[in-house]
């Protein structure tokens, strides 16, 4: 992978440099072609023309020669006309001098020369070097009547012949095509009287003309007067075919223009397909004869070289391109080498080896920067991962005490539940929800003495300041309502020690309830709590509170005391805000009324239960909130109250007066109870010793000094259990909230008095002390024997 | 109820007899009083007698208890009946006492 990157990188770097020098390369050969095929092409025509001429006027001067080695022959005949038998000398001797000839005839008009008959033709012939002379004209040669013979008669001066086949004696007509420069011969009088002619080979001025080839696949042409090709390398074409044949079959304007140009005798070069080839042909009249000399040169011949160099040139520029490629792409890759060392060593970072030794680069360019940078980047990595993992290690540190704290706080409420299974006249059920992992909601509640004490708070804030502040409300409520049975006084003395000190203002928002179980009388004062509801058989409503101010707010601040006669059956339900508050997506509320809805239609059906009630409405609150985070700490208390009336089935009562000598006589009537309701004598002893404490504690302490009342005793049994109830008329006396002694202390240590009431607690099964219309009325109760 | 007092050598012998019950306790609160004058040597409570005892019969018991403790002496409680110890159980007395059989 690693390795696939940095070859790509230093590939497309390299064919990146290589585009673009050859892109360089392209518009610079471009300009260059072009020029250099402009100059060869000049060159090309400049060189050809220059052939052309040569080849022309060599051609011209060959004819001239012909012409004047003619005209002065011709001269010397003129003046030999008397002696017929000469002209064969002049024959000889004008082939002597002039070796390019083919042979020569002067020949007569019919019956010129009267002795030689109809026939005189002075005829010499070089054959291969030899001369040879012969009379011509015979019946089946009438040489008069030849073109060459009859043109000078009838042009009146000196021409050339279109070419021919010559006359042969022997063959009648050889094979080898000539010209003939035809001069008419004049007697003295300037009258006509015969034609000089002298040959020459037209094979052997082809030869001269096609020896000429600038270019390899060259080749020269020409034509006559009617456009018939005297020379051209296809032998086939040679007198039959005139430069405009093709083109009745292929009409070619360029090939008819190029014809007709050459037949005007005018001279220049054309660019044209000649036979499928692009070809250039120069073209030049001779002077002598008017015939068009053209060569024809394909253009591959002409630009052959500069073809070929082309080729080299792109040729070179591609290898040198490749090679170039080549050496960048190494060149780069070698350069881009400590990258790649960067990268393993990057990725053996990223790995989590931390500590990796990067590789020594000691250049001072990029990828020594770069190797810098990631040291140092390697260093604070190193660093902050320290620093996160210290973090790391509070947090979790944090974390696990919050746990702690959580749990030890979970533990400070009640959680077993029902807590009371052998109880059949109160169910409690509660549950708190912290929204963080502490939270400042509390909930309590224990039976002391036939008396359910309870309580519910909301500390102000939430996390852990308020968890502090809830762990000592609760701890503050356990301790105060030990030895106080009135609510009011219990939020009183709470009040006055969280007032003190409270220099972060926290607050608590509390209820506290206290429900004798035998009567069904409710004492209860709200501490700027919401009220709670009351569930009962005839109905749902919120029971009335006095507006006090939470806990915690003014120390000298009097709260209200409160009182209700509860219904059998009735649940009272007690809530912290964050069940009323609970939030849902859109910030709504639940609210008081969707609870007090859900309270009064679980009236209707009937179903209150305790555990009931608090279920339906966690279950309703959370379908309300939905998918939005618990705002605020939830606390809900459900306490059912069910009183259960069994028929008294004994029942037995004395009065005293507030005497000490009255004591016996209480000890007798407990002894007549207890023995008619089936104690032993041990437990009836121990009985006795409880009713005494109690009795004499009223007439101690209802009843102060120099007082008189009177005490009323009162035995009943249900079956099941034994109740004493000791009535007085005496001021407030409540021997329950009295503090228990250490039993465990050394003599020295020990308290003299509180033994009577820590007796009563241990030898009877329930205390109960209640202030009823001016009575102190204690009950105290002992299970039957069975 | 009746205390028997009897002194031999350093070792003062009270012989509790009946009902120990409030009433009692105040009437006999005056024999504890002397018994204190005792109490830098060895008292011994004989409650073979002794039927019933209340808290206050109890409060008798400790406060010679706290005397003997702050004179050197000390206070053995002898032959309690199975109530009473019940009673002193339930009151941490057997532990403050020297009890005898």
């Amino acid at each position: 992978m690693k390795q696939e990157k940095q070859k790509s990188l230093s590939t497309r770097l390299s064919i990146w440099i290589v585009l673009f020098a050859a892109v360089i390369f392209i518009a610079a050969l471009g300009v260059f072609f072009a020029e250099s095929r402009n100059a060869v092409r000049r060159e090309a025509i400049n060189n050809a023309t220059q052939v052309l001429d040569n080849t022309v006027q060599r051609v011209d001067n060959i004819l001239k020669g012909v012409k004047v080695a003619t005209e002065n022959t011709a001269w010397l005949v003129g003046r030999h006309l008397d002696e017929p038998d000469s002209m064969f000398t002049y024959c000889r001797s004008i082939l002597q001098n002039n070796p390019n000839l083919n042979g020569c005839s002067i020949a007569f008009e019919p019956f010129h020369y009267r002795q030689k008959g109809l026939y005189f033709s002075a005829y010499a012939l070089n054959e291969n070097g030899r001369i040879q002379t012969t009379q011509e004209g015979n019946d089946h040669y009438q040489y008069f009547y030849l073109d060459w013979y009859q043109l000078p008669k009838l042009l009146d001066r000196p021409c050339w012949t279109e070419p021919f086949r010559d006359f042969n004696p022997e063959d009648i007509y050889s094979k080898e095509m000539i010209i003939s420069y035809c001069i008419p011969i004049k007697d003295t009088d300037q009258r006509y009287i015969g034609t000089m002619s002298v040959d020459l080979s037209l094979d052997w001025l082809s030869k001269t003309i096609s020896a000429v080839k600038p270019y390899p696949n060259s080749y020269s042409i020409m034509i006559g007067k009617g456009g018939t090709f005297f020379v051209h390398p296809d032998s086939s074409k040679l007198f039959y075919q005139t430069i405009f044949t093709q083109t009745m079959l292929e009409p070619d304007s360029s090939v008819i223009n190029l014809g007709h140009d050459m037949q005007a005798g005018l001279e220049g070069v054309r660019q044209m397909d000649i036979d499928g080839t692009n070809s250039y042909v120069f073209f030049k009249p001779l002077a002598e004869t008017g015939w068009s000399v053209g060569i024809v040169c394909p253009a591959s011949d002409i630009f052959g070289g500069y073809f070929r160099l082309i080729n080299s040139i792109i040729g070179i520029v591609i290898v040198g391109l490749l090679l170039m490629l080549m050496v960048f792409s190494s060149i780069i890759t070698k350069q881009l080498e400590p990258l790649e060392d960067l990268v393993y060593q990057a990725e053996t970072i990223a790995s989590g080896n931390l500590l990796e030794e990067l590789p020594e680069y000691t250049h001072n360019d990029e990828i020594g920067l770069l190797n810098k940078s990631f040291r140092n980047m390697q260093l604070s990595i190193v660093n902050q991962m320290e620093e996160l993992k210290k973090v790391n290690e509070q947090k979790g540190r944090i974390q696990s005490e919050l746990k702690i704290a959580r749990d030890i706080q979970m533990a400070m409420l009640p959680k077993i539940f029902p807590p009371y299974p052998d109880r059949d006249d109160i169910d409690v059920f509660g549950k708190l929800t912290p929204a963080k992992e502490v939270g400042g909601d509390l909930f309590d509640f224990y039976i002391r003495d036939e008396k359910l004490l309870f309580c519910i708070g909301d500390v102000s804030g939430k996390g852990v300041p308020a968890s502090l502040y809830m762990v000592v409300t609760r701890a503050l409520f356990r301790t105060i309502s030990a030895h106080e049975s009135s609510p009011s006084k219990i939020i009183q003395n709470l009040n006055e020690v969280m007032s003190k000190g409270n220099e972060s203002n926290m607050f608590v928002t509390m209820f506290i309830g206290v429900l004798d179980l035998p009567t069904g009388r409710l004492h209860y004062c709200n501490a700027g709590h919401d009220a709670p509801l009351l569930i009962g058989n005839t109905g749902a409503g919120m029971l009335p509170v006095d507006s006090n101010l939470p806990v915690g707010v003014l120390p000298e601040w009097k709260f209200s005391l409160q009182e209700t006669l509860l219904d059998p059956d009735t649940t009272i339900f007690l809530y912290t805000d964050g069940l009323t508050e609970a939030e849902n997506i859109d910030h709504k509320q639940f609210e008081m009324s969707r609870m007090v809805e859900l309270a009064k239609s679980m009236q209707k059906a009937g179903t209150f239960t305790p555990t009931f009630v608090v279920n339906e409405m966690t279950e309703k609150v959370q379908a309300f909130v939905g998918e939005a985070d618990q705002s605020d700490d939830l606390t809900m208390l459900a306490i059912q109250y069910t009183k259960h009336h069994k028929d008294i089935v004994y029942q037995h009562s004395l009065t005293l007066t507030n005497d000490l000598k009255r004591v016996p006589r209480l000890n007798a009537f407990i002894d007549e109870v207890c023995e008619a309701n089936g104690f032993d004598m041990s437990t009836t002893m121990q009985i006795n010793l409880a009713i005494e404490e109690a009795v004499v504690n009223v007439m101690n302490y209802a009843y102060p000094e120099g007082t008189k009342g009177d005490i009323n005793v009162e035995a009943k049994s249900n079956g099941e259990v034994m109740k004493f109830i000791i009535r007085d008329t005496g001021v407030p006396f409540d021997p329950t909230v009295k503090e228990e002694v250490d039993i465990t202390l050394s003599a020295e240590d020990r308290e003299i008095g509180g033994l009577g009431i820590h007796l009563i607690r241990q030898i009877m099964d329930n205390i109960n002390y209640e202030r009823t219309e001016g009575h102190n009325v204690l009950t105290l109760t002992k299970k039957l024997p069975k | 109820m009746e205390v028997k007092i009897t002194t031999q050598d350093s070792v003062t012998t009270a012989q509790l007899i009946g009902r120990l019950d409030t009433p009692a306790s105040q009437e006999i609160s005056g024999d504890f009083e002397n018994l204190t004058k005792y109490a830098a040597g060895t008292v011994i409570l004989d409650c073979t007698q002794l039927e019933y005892i209340s808290s206050s019969g109890l409060r008798l018991f400790l406060s010679l208890r706290k005397a003997a403790a702050s004179k050197g002496g000390k206070v053995i409680v002898k032959a309690i009946n199975n109530e009473i110890r019940s009673v002193f159980m339930m009151t941490g007395f057997l532990n403050l006492f020297e009890i005898q059989d």
